[in-house]
């Protein structure tokens, strides 16, 4: 049988890796692109902050906002 | 969501106009999240809307333009871009364009499918003159 202080530690450390998960799948799904997809086959994320990708996320940002 | 019309004097171009707005409503069925959509022919002329706002289509376009820049010298087949607010996909397919904004957390792929069917059941229309599922 574990020590009572064990199962304490196991305790909350299993919370704080369910946090950890939590927040890692929030940032995930939080995270802005944008994807394009080419008749050859190859698809390419725009890297952020690039002239094209910030032209194209904010059109699409517009369109959001207008509903 | 409104429809937006696009009526214009020519009877192929309003016929055309009008099955592809029934397939933009059956799109909206098929996609609960669906804000908004529009559907732009070949040189970007804009064919048929359902959207709340005005300025959707022109905006719409602006994307359109914007991709078609963003993709150098290859054909752009699709897009999706993600904001924290919600998304935006964009299709092409027969000769036709389909920009549509839906919630956040949609099924991508599934979402795309849908509108790869939608504009090639559209492009079918408009060359037997029926689409199956837009046109009577």
């Amino acid at each position: 049988m574990l020590k009572p202080h064990r199962v304490v530690l196991e305790k909350v450390s299993s919370y704080t890796e369910e946090a950890a998960a939590f927040m890692r799948r929030r940032r995930h799904h939080r995270r802005e692109f944008v994807r394009i997809r080419f008749r050859s086959g190859a698809e390419a994320d725009l890297p952020v902050g690039t002239p094209e990708a910030d032209r194209i996320a904010e059109a699409a940002g517009r369109l959001i906002e207008l509903g | 969501m409104a429809d937006v019309s696009t009526e214009t004097g020519d009877p192929g171009e309003n016929s055309l106009a009008a099955a592809a707005d029934r397939v933009l409503d059956n799109l909206a069925e098929l996609e609960p999240e669906l804000v908004g959509a529009a559907i732009f022919g070949p040189e970007g002329e804009r064919i048929a809307v359902k959207a709340d706002s005005e300025r959707w289509p022109s905006v719409a376009a602006e994307l359109l333009a914007a991709l078609e820049a963003g993709s150098g010298d290859e054909d752009l087949d699709s897009a999706h871009v993600a904001r924290a607010d919600g998304e935006v996909f964009v299709v092409k397919e027969s000769g036709l364009s389909l920009v549509a904004v839906t919630g956040r957390f949609v099924l991508a792929s599934l979402t795309s499918y849908d509108m790869r069917m939608a504009l090639r059941d559209l492009g079918r229309g408009k060359t037997t003159g029926r689409a199956e599922n837009g046109g009577d």
